[in-house]
Protein backbone atom coordinates (compact mmCIF):
# COMPACT_ATOMS: atom_id res chain seq x y z
CA UNK A 1 0.00 0.00 0.00
CA UNK A 2 3.07 2.20 0.90
CA UNK A 3 4.00 2.02 -3.08
CA UNK A 4 0.66 3.74 -4.18
CA UNK A 5 0.44 6.08 -1.35
CA UNK A 6 3.64 7.70 -2.16
CA UNK A 7 3.33 7.62 -6.21
CA UNK A 8 -0.45 9.58 -5.65
CA UNK A 9 0.97 11.49 -3.54
CA UNK A 10 4.25 11.96 -6.08
CA UNK A 11 1.80 12.27 -8.80
CA UNK A 12 0.11 15.31 -7.33
CA UNK A 13 2.85 17.26 -7.91
CA UNK A 14 4.40 15.99 -10.90
CA UNK A 15 1.41 17.60 -12.10
CA UNK A 16 0.14 21.22 -11.55
CA UNK A 17 -3.24 19.70 -9.44
CA UNK A 18 -1.29 19.53 -6.26
CA UNK A 19 0.26 22.81 -6.03
CA UNK A 20 -3.74 24.27 -7.36
CA UNK A 21 -5.16 22.55 -4.49
CA UNK A 22 -2.58 23.63 -2.19
CA UNK A 23 -2.99 26.94 -3.35
CA UNK A 24 -6.42 27.46 -3.11
CA UNK A 25 -6.97 26.41 -0.12
CA UNK A 26 -4.13 28.38 1.07
CA UNK A 27 -5.90 31.22 -0.52
CA UNK A 28 -9.23 30.86 0.73
CA UNK A 29 -7.26 30.59 4.78
CA UNK A 30 -5.58 33.71 3.31
CA UNK A 31 -9.02 35.31 3.03
CA UNK A 32 -10.81 34.38 5.52
CA UNK A 33 -7.14 35.34 7.69
CA UNK A 34 -7.97 38.42 7.17
CA UNK A 35 -11.71 38.66 7.85
CA UNK A 36 -11.86 36.91 10.76
CA UNK A 37 -7.91 38.17 12.15
CA UNK A 38 -6.78 40.83 10.50
CA UNK A 39 -10.19 43.02 10.34
CA UNK A 40 -10.91 42.22 13.84
CA UNK A 41 -7.92 42.58 15.33
CA UNK A 42 -9.00 38.72 17.21
CA UNK A 43 -6.03 36.16 17.72
CA UNK A 44 -8.86 33.57 17.21
CA UNK A 45 -7.84 31.21 14.63
CA UNK A 46 -10.34 28.28 15.01
CA UNK A 47 -13.14 30.40 12.48
CA UNK A 48 -11.00 30.34 10.11
CA UNK A 49 -10.62 26.69 9.58
CA UNK A 50 -13.95 26.46 9.84
CA UNK A 51 -14.73 28.48 6.82
CA UNK A 52 -11.94 26.92 4.97
CA UNK A 53 -13.44 23.68 5.87
CA UNK A 54 -16.47 24.92 4.68
CA UNK A 55 -15.46 26.58 1.26
CA UNK A 56 -11.68 25.44 0.39
CA UNK A 57 -13.06 21.74 0.44
CA UNK A 58 -16.04 22.29 -2.38
CA UNK A 59 -13.61 22.99 -4.54
CA UNK A 60 -10.51 21.14 -3.57
CA UNK A 61 -12.20 17.81 -2.92
CA UNK A 62 -13.42 17.53 -6.39
CA UNK A 63 -10.11 18.82 -7.74
CA UNK A 64 -7.89 16.54 -5.84
CA UNK A 65 -10.58 13.30 -6.20
CA UNK A 66 -11.50 13.85 -9.85
CA UNK A 67 -8.18 12.01 -11.41
CA UNK A 68 -7.68 9.24 -8.78
CA UNK A 69 -9.81 6.45 -10.58
CA UNK A 70 -11.06 8.33 -13.94
CA UNK A 71 -7.77 8.85 -15.57
CA UNK A 72 -6.49 4.90 -14.64
CA UNK A 73 -9.66 3.85 -16.29
CA UNK A 74 -9.18 6.39 -19.39
CA UNK A 75 -5.88 5.68 -19.82
CA UNK A 76 -5.93 1.95 -19.40
CA UNK A 77 -3.47 2.27 -16.25
CA UNK A 78 -5.95 0.84 -14.21
CA UNK A 79 -5.16 -2.49 -15.65
CA UNK A 80 -1.68 -2.30 -14.26
CA UNK A 81 -2.87 -1.81 -10.86
CA UNK A 82 -5.88 -3.91 -10.94
CA UNK A 83 -3.64 -7.04 -12.06
CA UNK A 84 -1.38 -6.39 -9.58
CA UNK A 85 -1.36 -8.98 -6.69
CA UNK A 86 -2.58 -5.47 -4.38
CA UNK A 87 -6.21 -5.87 -3.12
CA UNK A 88 -8.52 -3.26 -4.25
CA UNK A 89 -9.03 -1.88 -0.99
CA UNK A 90 -5.39 -1.16 -0.48
CA UNK A 91 -5.30 0.07 -3.92
CA UNK A 92 -8.17 2.43 -2.33
CA UNK A 93 -7.17 3.41 0.79
CA UNK A 94 -3.78 4.02 -0.68
CA UNK A 95 -4.87 6.65 -2.28
CA UNK A 96 -7.04 8.14 -0.42
CA UNK A 97 -3.79 8.46 2.15
CA UNK A 98 -2.26 9.88 -1.02
CA UNK A 99 -4.93 12.41 -1.47
CA UNK A 100 -4.60 13.38 2.74
CA UNK A 101 -0.95 14.03 2.23
CA UNK A 102 -1.55 17.12 -0.50
CA UNK A 103 -4.37 17.95 2.57
CA UNK A 104 -1.50 17.72 5.21
CA UNK A 105 0.71 20.04 3.27
CA UNK A 106 -1.47 22.63 3.34
CA UNK A 107 -2.36 22.29 7.00
CA UNK A 108 1.32 22.33 7.67
CA UNK A 109 2.08 25.48 5.45
CA UNK A 110 -1.31 27.20 7.50
CA UNK A 111 0.93 26.75 10.69
CA UNK A 112 2.27 30.41 9.59
CA UNK A 113 -1.21 31.93 10.78
CA UNK A 114 -0.72 30.94 13.95
CA UNK A 115 3.20 32.20 13.58
CA UNK A 116 1.40 35.26 12.68
CA UNK A 117 -0.88 35.51 15.68
CA UNK A 118 1.00 34.05 18.35
CA UNK A 119 4.19 37.12 17.58
CA UNK A 120 1.56 39.77 18.57
CA UNK A 121 -0.46 38.10 21.30
CA UNK A 122 0.15 35.03 23.39
CA UNK A 123 -2.22 32.24 22.00
CA UNK A 124 -3.07 28.18 22.61
CA UNK A 125 -2.06 26.13 20.60
CA UNK A 126 -4.80 23.49 21.16
CA UNK A 127 -7.51 25.01 19.38
CA UNK A 128 -5.16 24.96 16.07
CA UNK A 129 -4.41 21.29 16.75
CA UNK A 130 -7.63 20.11 16.99
CA UNK A 131 -8.86 22.13 14.15
CA UNK A 132 -6.18 20.63 12.15
CA UNK A 133 -7.11 17.17 13.29
CA UNK A 134 -10.93 17.90 12.31
CA UNK A 135 -9.50 19.12 9.62
CA UNK A 136 -8.23 16.31 8.45
CA UNK A 137 -10.92 14.11 9.34
CA UNK A 138 -13.45 16.31 6.84
CA UNK A 139 -11.25 16.29 4.14
CA UNK A 140 -11.03 12.36 4.44
CA UNK A 141 -15.12 12.58 4.15
CA UNK A 142 -14.71 14.88 1.36
CA UNK A 143 -12.36 12.85 -0.57
CA UNK A 144 -14.32 9.82 -0.28
CA UNK A 145 -16.98 11.26 -1.86
CA UNK A 146 -15.04 12.24 -4.76
CA UNK A 147 -13.09 8.56 -4.69
CA UNK A 148 -16.51 7.33 -5.21
CA UNK A 149 -17.63 9.38 -7.98
CA UNK A 150 -14.28 9.17 -9.56
CA UNK A 151 -14.67 5.50 -9.56
CA UNK A 152 -18.47 5.15 -10.96
CA UNK A 153 -16.99 7.49 -14.82
CA UNK A 154 -13.77 7.48 -16.50
CA UNK A 155 -14.32 11.15 -17.24
CA UNK A 156 -12.81 13.44 -14.65
CA UNK A 157 -15.28 16.15 -15.52
CA UNK A 158 -18.03 14.46 -14.80
CA UNK A 159 -16.46 12.98 -11.41
CA UNK A 160 -16.03 16.28 -10.31
CA UNK A 161 -19.18 18.24 -10.68
CA UNK A 162 -20.71 14.97 -9.11
CA UNK A 163 -18.34 15.79 -5.99
CA UNK A 164 -19.36 19.69 -6.09
CA UNK A 165 -23.13 18.69 -6.67
CA UNK A 166 -23.06 16.63 -3.31
CA UNK A 167 -20.85 18.78 -1.22
CA UNK A 168 -23.09 21.83 -2.35
CA UNK A 169 -26.09 20.19 -2.07
CA UNK A 170 -25.79 18.55 1.30
CA UNK A 171 -25.12 22.38 2.92
CA UNK A 172 -28.75 23.33 1.27
CA UNK A 173 -31.29 20.02 1.59
CA UNK A 174 -30.92 20.62 5.69
CA UNK A 175 -32.78 24.04 4.88
CA UNK A 176 -35.94 21.27 3.18
CA UNK A 177 -36.30 18.94 5.97
CA UNK A 178 -33.43 18.05 9.01
CA UNK A 179 -33.32 14.50 7.80
CA UNK A 180 -30.48 15.36 5.97
CA UNK A 181 -28.50 17.31 8.48
CA UNK A 182 -26.41 14.08 8.77
CA UNK A 183 -25.25 14.45 4.90
CA UNK A 184 -23.55 17.52 5.33
CA UNK A 185 -20.33 16.93 6.59
CA UNK A 186 -19.74 20.49 7.91
CA UNK A 187 -21.82 19.87 10.82
CA UNK A 188 -19.89 17.50 12.05
CA UNK A 189 -16.97 20.32 12.69
CA UNK A 190 -18.41 22.41 14.89
CA UNK A 191 -16.44 22.07 18.02
CA UNK A 192 -12.85 20.96 16.95
CA UNK A 193 -12.36 24.78 15.96
CA UNK A 194 -12.98 25.88 19.24
CA UNK A 195 -10.38 23.03 20.90
CA UNK A 196 -13.10 20.05 21.51
CA UNK A 197 -12.32 16.91 20.56
CA UNK A 198 -16.02 15.72 20.56
CA UNK A 199 -16.87 11.86 20.12
CA UNK A 200 -20.00 12.32 18.46
CA UNK A 201 -18.33 14.71 15.34
CA UNK A 202 -15.34 12.09 14.97
CA UNK A 203 -17.96 9.14 15.00
CA UNK A 204 -19.69 11.25 12.54
CA UNK A 205 -16.92 11.62 9.86
CA UNK A 206 -15.68 8.55 10.73
CA UNK A 207 -18.57 6.54 9.59
CA UNK A 208 -19.10 8.99 6.83
CA UNK A 209 -15.84 8.16 5.62
CA UNK A 210 -16.38 4.39 5.80
CA UNK A 211 -19.41 4.34 4.03
CA UNK A 212 -17.83 6.25 0.96
CA UNK A 213 -15.15 4.28 0.91
CA UNK A 214 -17.04 1.14 1.35
CA UNK A 215 -18.91 2.24 -1.36
CA UNK A 216 -15.84 2.47 -3.82
CA UNK A 217 -14.41 -0.70 -3.04
CA UNK A 218 -17.80 -2.02 -3.61
CA UNK A 219 -18.10 -0.32 -7.36
CA UNK A 220 -14.26 -1.18 -7.91
CA UNK A 221 -15.02 -5.28 -7.44
CA UNK A 222 -18.33 -5.16 -8.84
CA UNK A 223 -16.33 -3.72 -12.14
CA UNK A 224 -14.10 -6.84 -11.92
CA UNK A 225 -17.76 -8.76 -13.10
CA UNK A 226 -19.30 -6.61 -15.30
CA UNK A 227 -16.43 -4.85 -16.83
CA UNK B 1 1.08 -23.26 -15.94
CA UNK B 2 -1.94 -22.08 -17.37
CA UNK B 3 -4.89 -23.72 -17.18
CA UNK B 4 -8.52 -22.68 -18.88
CA UNK B 5 -10.96 -24.77 -17.98
CA UNK B 6 -14.80 -24.11 -19.72
CA UNK B 7 -14.34 -20.17 -19.30
CA UNK B 8 -17.26 -17.86 -20.62
CA UNK B 9 -17.57 -14.66 -20.51
CA UNK B 10 -20.54 -13.15 -21.29
CA UNK B 11 -21.72 -8.99 -21.04
CA UNK B 12 -25.71 -9.16 -20.55
CA UNK B 13 -26.53 -10.76 -23.59
CA UNK B 14 -23.47 -10.47 -25.68
CA UNK B 15 -20.73 -13.92 -24.75
CA UNK B 16 -17.39 -12.33 -25.90
CA UNK B 17 -15.84 -15.58 -24.97
CA UNK B 18 -17.73 -18.95 -25.45
CA UNK B 19 -16.70 -21.77 -23.53
CA UNK B 20 -13.01 -21.75 -24.21
CA UNK B 21 -10.53 -24.25 -22.50
CA UNK B 22 -6.45 -25.01 -23.08
CA UNK B 23 -3.68 -25.25 -21.05
CA UNK B 24 0.00 -23.95 -21.61
CA UNK B 25 2.64 -26.22 -20.43
CA UNK B 26 5.67 -24.51 -18.23
CA UNK B 27 7.92 -22.43 -20.56
CA UNK B 28 6.11 -22.75 -23.57
CA UNK B 29 5.13 -20.09 -25.60
CA UNK B 30 2.11 -19.84 -26.85
CA UNK B 31 -0.26 -16.98 -29.56
CA UNK B 32 -3.29 -16.21 -29.26
CA UNK B 33 -4.30 -15.56 -32.58
CA UNK B 34 -8.00 -14.00 -34.26
CA UNK B 35 -9.42 -11.27 -35.77
CA UNK B 36 -10.50 -7.96 -34.32
CA UNK B 37 -13.32 -8.50 -31.67
CA UNK B 38 -12.33 -12.82 -31.49
CA UNK B 39 -11.98 -12.21 -27.52
CA UNK B 40 -8.18 -12.33 -27.78
CA UNK B 41 -8.27 -9.17 -24.89
CA UNK B 42 -10.66 -10.85 -22.77
CA UNK B 43 -9.28 -14.18 -22.26
CA UNK B 44 -6.09 -12.08 -21.33
CA UNK B 45 -7.78 -9.72 -19.45
CA UNK B 46 -9.67 -12.65 -17.51
CA UNK B 47 -6.13 -14.86 -17.23
CA UNK B 48 -4.68 -11.74 -15.57
CA UNK B 49 -7.44 -11.42 -13.11
CA UNK B 50 -8.45 -8.02 -14.56
CA UNK B 51 -12.23 -9.08 -15.71
CA UNK B 52 -13.83 -12.10 -13.62
CA UNK B 53 -15.25 -15.03 -16.03
CA UNK B 54 -18.85 -15.60 -15.33
CA UNK B 55 -18.41 -19.75 -15.86
CA UNK B 56 -15.76 -21.94 -15.85
CA UNK B 57 -12.29 -21.59 -13.67
CA UNK B 58 -8.58 -20.76 -14.42
CA UNK B 59 -5.79 -21.95 -12.75
CA UNK B 60 -2.15 -19.99 -13.13
CA UNK B 61 0.73 -22.59 -11.59
CA UNK B 62 -2.32 -24.03 -9.28
CA UNK B 63 -4.06 -20.99 -7.98
CA UNK B 64 -7.37 -20.40 -9.27
CA UNK B 65 -7.44 -16.84 -9.94
CA UNK B 66 -10.84 -16.06 -8.07
CA UNK B 67 -10.01 -18.38 -4.82
CA UNK B 68 -6.21 -17.46 -4.38
CA UNK B 69 -6.28 -13.92 -6.47
CA UNK B 70 -3.49 -13.20 -4.99
CA UNK B 71 -1.26 -15.54 -5.46
CA UNK B 72 -2.64 -15.78 -8.98
CA UNK B 73 -1.52 -12.48 -9.78
CA UNK B 74 1.97 -12.51 -8.38
CA UNK B 75 2.82 -15.65 -11.24
CA UNK B 76 1.93 -13.13 -14.14
CA UNK B 77 3.40 -10.58 -15.37
CA UNK B 78 0.83 -8.44 -18.12
CA UNK B 79 1.56 -6.03 -20.88
CA UNK B 80 -1.66 -4.62 -21.78
CA UNK B 81 -2.72 -3.68 -24.98
CA UNK B 82 -2.27 0.12 -25.66
CA UNK B 83 0.43 0.31 -23.46
CA UNK B 84 -0.74 2.29 -20.31
CA UNK B 85 1.91 3.83 -18.22
CA UNK B 86 2.02 6.72 -16.13
CA UNK B 87 3.46 9.70 -18.60
CA UNK B 88 4.52 12.00 -15.79
CA UNK B 89 7.04 9.34 -14.14
CA UNK B 90 10.50 8.51 -15.31
CA UNK B 91 11.32 5.35 -16.76
CA UNK B 92 13.29 3.94 -13.59
CA UNK B 93 10.30 5.09 -11.64
CA UNK B 94 7.77 3.75 -13.43
CA UNK B 95 9.77 0.35 -13.38
CA UNK B 96 10.17 0.84 -9.80
CA UNK B 97 6.68 1.21 -9.09
CA UNK B 98 5.51 -1.95 -10.55
CA UNK B 99 8.15 -3.48 -8.88
CA UNK B 100 6.73 -1.96 -5.66
CA UNK B 101 3.17 -3.23 -6.78
CA UNK B 102 4.32 -6.64 -7.94
CA UNK B 103 5.90 -7.06 -4.26
CA UNK B 104 9.18 -7.13 -4.56
CA UNK B 105 11.14 -7.42 -1.99
CA UNK B 106 12.74 -4.10 -0.84
CA UNK B 107 16.29 -5.33 -0.76
CA UNK B 108 16.20 -6.83 -3.89
CA UNK B 109 14.19 -4.44 -5.62
CA UNK B 110 16.86 -1.48 -7.03
CA UNK B 111 19.08 -5.27 -8.44
CA UNK B 112 15.96 -6.13 -10.02
CA UNK B 113 14.68 -3.07 -11.91
CA UNK B 114 18.10 -2.70 -13.31
CA UNK B 115 17.86 -5.90 -14.62
CA UNK B 116 14.95 -5.96 -16.28
CA UNK B 117 16.08 -2.17 -17.92
CA UNK B 118 19.23 -3.80 -19.27
CA UNK B 119 17.06 -6.61 -20.30
CA UNK B 120 15.01 -4.38 -22.36
CA UNK B 121 17.55 -2.21 -23.53
CA UNK B 122 16.31 1.19 -21.28
CA UNK B 123 19.22 1.75 -19.16
CA UNK B 124 20.32 4.85 -21.12
CA UNK B 125 16.58 6.48 -21.03
CA UNK B 126 15.88 5.46 -17.88
CA UNK B 127 15.93 9.21 -16.31
CA UNK B 128 14.29 10.60 -18.69
CA UNK B 129 10.31 11.19 -18.39
CA UNK B 130 7.78 8.82 -19.97
CA UNK B 131 5.87 11.52 -21.87
CA UNK B 132 8.59 12.14 -24.07
CA UNK B 133 9.43 8.79 -25.41
CA UNK B 134 8.73 7.54 -28.52
CA UNK B 135 6.56 5.07 -28.99
CA UNK B 136 9.11 2.14 -29.62
CA UNK B 137 10.84 3.23 -26.12
CA UNK B 138 6.83 2.91 -24.63
CA UNK B 139 6.77 -0.35 -25.42
CA UNK B 140 9.55 -1.51 -24.11
CA UNK B 141 8.62 0.29 -21.14
CA UNK B 142 5.25 -1.34 -20.58
CA UNK B 143 7.15 -4.25 -21.38
CA UNK B 144 9.79 -4.17 -18.49
CA UNK B 145 6.86 -3.59 -16.35
CA UNK B 146 5.21 -6.91 -17.18
CA UNK B 147 8.90 -8.51 -16.58
CA UNK B 148 9.87 -6.76 -13.34
CA UNK B 149 9.59 -8.90 -10.25
CA UNK B 150 10.78 -12.22 -12.06
CA UNK B 151 7.15 -13.41 -12.90
CA UNK B 152 7.04 -17.39 -14.36
CA UNK B 153 4.20 -16.79 -16.62
CA UNK B 154 3.91 -13.72 -19.07
CA UNK B 155 1.30 -12.06 -20.80
CA UNK B 156 1.79 -9.96 -24.01
CA UNK B 157 -1.31 -8.26 -25.33
CA UNK B 158 -0.49 -7.39 -28.72
CA UNK B 159 3.17 -5.98 -27.71
CA UNK B 160 4.55 -5.03 -31.72
CA UNK B 161 1.78 -3.00 -32.53
CA UNK B 162 3.04 0.75 -33.99
CA UNK B 163 6.57 -0.52 -33.78
CA UNK B 164 8.90 -0.26 -37.41
CA UNK B 165 10.33 -3.25 -38.49
CA UNK B 166 13.78 -3.35 -36.71
CA UNK B 167 11.93 -2.47 -33.17
CA UNK B 168 9.40 -5.36 -34.33
CA UNK B 169 12.41 -7.79 -34.47
CA UNK B 170 13.99 -6.31 -31.91
CA UNK B 171 10.93 -7.55 -29.32
CA UNK B 172 10.07 -10.60 -31.51
CA UNK B 173 13.72 -11.52 -30.25
CA UNK B 174 13.00 -10.66 -26.60
CA UNK B 175 9.99 -12.79 -26.25
CA UNK B 176 11.85 -15.64 -27.73
CA UNK B 177 14.71 -15.27 -25.33
CA UNK B 178 11.60 -14.66 -22.40
CA UNK B 179 10.22 -17.99 -23.84
CA UNK B 180 13.19 -20.03 -22.69
CA UNK B 181 12.56 -18.94 -19.25
CA UNK B 182 9.10 -18.34 -19.01
CA UNK B 183 5.49 -19.32 -19.66
CA UNK B 184 4.26 -16.55 -22.81
CA UNK B 185 1.01 -16.16 -24.25
CA UNK B 186 1.45 -13.62 -26.61
CA UNK B 187 -1.53 -12.49 -28.63
CA UNK B 188 -1.41 -10.68 -32.07
CA UNK B 189 -2.97 -10.38 -35.52
CA UNK B 190 0.31 -10.05 -37.43
CA UNK B 191 0.48 -13.81 -38.18
CA UNK B 192 4.35 -14.21 -39.62
CA UNK B 193 5.24 -12.64 -35.88
CA UNK B 194 3.09 -15.73 -34.33
CA UNK B 195 4.78 -18.04 -36.51
CA UNK B 196 8.39 -17.03 -35.88
CA UNK B 197 7.83 -16.92 -32.55
CA UNK B 198 5.49 -19.25 -30.82
CA UNK B 199 5.27 -23.25 -30.59
CA UNK B 200 1.50 -23.87 -30.14
CA UNK B 201 -1.08 -21.34 -32.02
CA UNK B 202 -4.46 -21.02 -30.59
CA UNK B 203 -7.19 -19.55 -33.00
CA UNK B 204 -9.99 -17.66 -31.40
CA UNK B 205 -12.98 -16.24 -33.20
CA UNK B 206 -15.81 -14.82 -32.30
CA UNK B 207 -14.68 -15.81 -28.73
CA UNK B 208 -14.49 -19.37 -30.00
CA UNK B 209 -11.66 -21.60 -30.25
CA UNK B 210 -11.23 -22.45 -33.83
CA UNK B 211 -7.48 -24.65 -34.02
CA UNK B 212 -4.80 -25.74 -31.85
CA UNK B 213 -1.89 -26.29 -33.07
CA UNK B 214 1.61 -25.64 -34.37
CA UNK B 215 2.26 -23.08 -37.29
CA UNK B 216 3.87 -25.62 -39.71
CA UNK B 217 0.90 -28.19 -38.98
CA UNK B 218 -2.03 -25.52 -39.42
CA UNK B 219 -0.15 -24.27 -42.56
CA UNK B 220 -0.69 -27.95 -43.90
CA UNK B 221 -4.06 -29.15 -42.55
CA UNK B 222 -5.45 -25.89 -44.59
CA UNK B 223 -3.46 -26.63 -47.48
CA UNK B 224 -6.00 -27.73 -50.18
CA UNK B 225 -3.33 -27.85 -53.15
CA UNK B 226 -0.02 -27.23 -54.57
CA UNK B 227 1.04 -24.05 -56.30
CA UNK B 228 3.92 -23.97 -58.25
CA UNK B 229 5.31 -21.01 -60.39
CA UNK B 230 7.50 -21.81 -63.51
CA UNK B 231 9.30 -20.15 -65.86
CA UNK B 232 9.73 -21.11 -69.03
CA UNK B 233 11.05 -20.41 -72.58
CA UNK B 234 8.05 -21.94 -75.06
CA UNK B 235 9.44 -21.30 -78.96
CA UNK B 236 6.68 -23.79 -79.56
CA UNK B 237 3.79 -22.64 -77.66
CA UNK B 238 3.21 -25.98 -76.42
CA UNK B 239 2.29 -25.19 -72.74
CA UNK B 240 -1.10 -25.60 -73.08
CA UNK B 241 -1.05 -28.99 -73.79
CA UNK B 242 0.67 -30.16 -71.13
CA UNK B 243 -2.19 -30.42 -68.92
CA UNK B 244 -3.25 -33.04 -71.00
CA UNK B 245 -0.02 -34.81 -70.51
CA UNK B 246 0.18 -34.72 -66.92
CA UNK B 247 -3.34 -35.90 -65.55
CA UNK B 248 -2.22 -34.79 -61.85
CA UNK B 249 -2.27 -31.35 -63.30
CA UNK B 250 -5.34 -29.44 -62.36
CA UNK B 251 -5.19 -26.36 -64.32
CA UNK B 252 -2.56 -24.09 -65.85
CA UNK B 253 -2.40 -20.89 -66.41
CA UNK B 254 -0.22 -17.74 -67.62
CA UNK B 255 0.54 -15.08 -65.14
CA UNK B 256 2.82 -12.82 -67.07
CA UNK B 257 4.96 -12.72 -70.53
CA UNK B 258 8.33 -11.29 -69.86
CA UNK B 259 10.52 -9.24 -72.20
CA UNK B 260 13.03 -11.56 -72.39
CA UNK B 261 11.01 -14.63 -74.26
CA UNK B 262 9.96 -16.44 -71.02
CA UNK B 263 7.28 -16.51 -69.75
CA UNK B 264 5.48 -17.54 -65.96
CA UNK B 265 2.89 -20.20 -65.76
CA UNK B 266 0.90 -21.06 -62.13
CA UNK B 267 0.51 -24.79 -62.22
CA UNK B 268 -2.02 -26.02 -59.33
CA UNK B 269 -1.98 -29.92 -58.58
CA UNK B 270 -3.71 -31.44 -55.51
CA UNK B 271 -2.26 -31.00 -52.25
CA UNK B 272 -1.10 -34.54 -51.44
CA UNK B 273 0.69 -34.71 -55.33
CA UNK B 274 3.94 -33.08 -55.88
CA UNK B 275 4.23 -32.29 -60.04
CA UNK B 276 7.83 -30.73 -59.94
CA UNK B 277 9.58 -34.63 -60.72
CA UNK B 278 7.36 -35.14 -63.75
CA UNK B 279 7.94 -31.12 -65.23
CA UNK B 280 11.07 -31.79 -65.05
CA UNK B 281 10.92 -35.09 -66.79
CA UNK B 282 8.68 -34.32 -69.29
CA UNK B 283 8.75 -30.29 -70.22
CA UNK B 284 12.36 -31.14 -71.66
CA UNK B 285 10.76 -33.73 -74.44
CA UNK B 286 8.28 -30.87 -75.83
CA UNK B 287 11.10 -28.61 -76.26
CA UNK B 288 10.21 -26.32 -73.22
CA UNK B 289 13.24 -25.40 -70.87
CA UNK B 290 12.81 -24.47 -67.56
CA UNK B 291 14.40 -21.27 -66.20
CA UNK B 292 12.60 -21.08 -62.98
CA UNK B 293 10.58 -23.68 -60.74
CA UNK B 294 9.23 -22.26 -57.10
CA UNK B 295 6.70 -23.84 -55.17
CA UNK B 296 4.48 -21.42 -53.67
CA UNK B 297 4.73 -21.46 -49.90
CA UNK B 298 1.00 -21.53 -47.69
CA UNK B 299 1.52 -19.03 -45.45
CA UNK B 300 -0.25 -19.18 -41.99
CA UNK B 301 -1.96 -16.24 -43.34
CA UNK B 302 -4.14 -18.18 -45.55
CA UNK B 303 -4.78 -21.00 -42.89
CA UNK B 304 -5.83 -18.59 -40.13
CA UNK B 305 -8.69 -16.83 -43.04
CA UNK B 306 -9.48 -20.31 -43.66
CA UNK B 307 -10.53 -21.07 -40.20
CA UNK B 308 -12.29 -18.16 -39.76
CA UNK B 309 -13.77 -17.88 -42.53
CA UNK B 310 -15.03 -21.34 -42.50
CA UNK B 311 -16.40 -20.87 -39.03
CA UNK B 312 -18.22 -17.67 -39.75
CA UNK B 313 -19.50 -19.44 -43.18
CA UNK B 314 -21.43 -22.03 -41.19
CA UNK B 315 -22.55 -19.63 -38.72
CA UNK B 316 -23.96 -17.58 -41.26
CA UNK B 317 -25.52 -20.73 -43.05
CA UNK B 318 -27.10 -21.63 -39.75
CA UNK B 319 -28.45 -18.06 -39.14
CA UNK B 320 -30.08 -17.35 -42.40
CA UNK B 321 -31.49 -20.77 -42.30
CA UNK B 322 -33.19 -20.11 -38.95
CA UNK B 323 -33.97 -16.34 -40.19
CA UNK B 324 -35.69 -17.85 -43.25
CA UNK B 325 -37.48 -20.65 -41.91
CA UNK B 326 -38.90 -17.58 -39.18
CA UNK B 327 -40.04 -15.73 -42.18
CA UNK B 328 -41.79 -19.14 -43.58
CA UNK B 329 -43.41 -19.40 -40.04
CA UNK B 330 -44.48 -15.87 -39.97
CA UNK B 331 -45.83 -15.86 -44.04
CA UNK B 332 -47.87 -19.31 -43.11
CA UNK B 333 -49.49 -17.80 -39.88
CA UNK B 334 -50.36 -14.46 -41.53
CA UNK B 335 -51.65 -16.44 -44.89
CA UNK B 336 -53.68 -18.63 -42.01
CA UNK B 337 -55.17 -15.58 -40.64
CA UNK B 338 -56.10 -13.99 -44.17
CA UNK B 339 -57.73 -17.64 -44.85
CA UNK B 340 -59.65 -17.42 -40.86
CA UNK B 341 -61.00 -13.93 -41.94
CA UNK B 342 -61.94 -14.67 -45.08
CA UNK B 343 -64.00 -17.62 -44.01
CA UNK B 344 -65.47 -15.61 -40.91
CA UNK B 345 -66.25 -12.77 -43.33
CA UNK B 346 -67.96 -15.46 -45.67
CA UNK B 347 -69.70 -16.43 -42.91
CA UNK B 348 -71.16 -13.11 -42.12
CA UNK B 349 -72.45 -12.50 -45.45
Amino acid sequence: MWAIIKKEFKSYFLSPIGYVVVGILLLVCSIFFYLTSVQTMSVDLSSLYYYVALYGLIIAAPILTMRMFAEERKTGTEQLLLTSPISITKIVLGKLIGALGVIIITLLISFGYYAIVSFFAKTSIIPVLTSMLGFILISTAAISVGMLASSITENQIISAVITIAFLLMSLFLENISTIFSKLSIINFYNKFPSGIVSLTEVAGLVSFSFVFIALTILVMNRRRVSH
Amino acid sequence: MIEVKNVTKKYGNFTAVNNISFTVKDGEVVGLLGPNGAGKSTTMNMITGFIEQSEGTIEINGYDTIKKTKKAKKQIGYMPENVPLYPELTVKEFVTYMAELKLVARAKRKENVQEVLKETGLEEVQNKIIKNLSRGYKQRVSMAGALVGNPEVLILDEPTVGLDPKQIIEIRNLIKNLGKKHTVIVSSHILSEISQVCERVIILNKGKIVAVDTPANLEEKTKEQNILYLTVEDPEEKMASIQSKIKDIKEISMVKDNEDGTKQYKVVSEAQKDVRKTLFEILPKEGITIFELKKAEASLEDAFIKLVETTEDKKEKQETKKKKEKVNKQEKEQKNKEKEENKNKGGKK
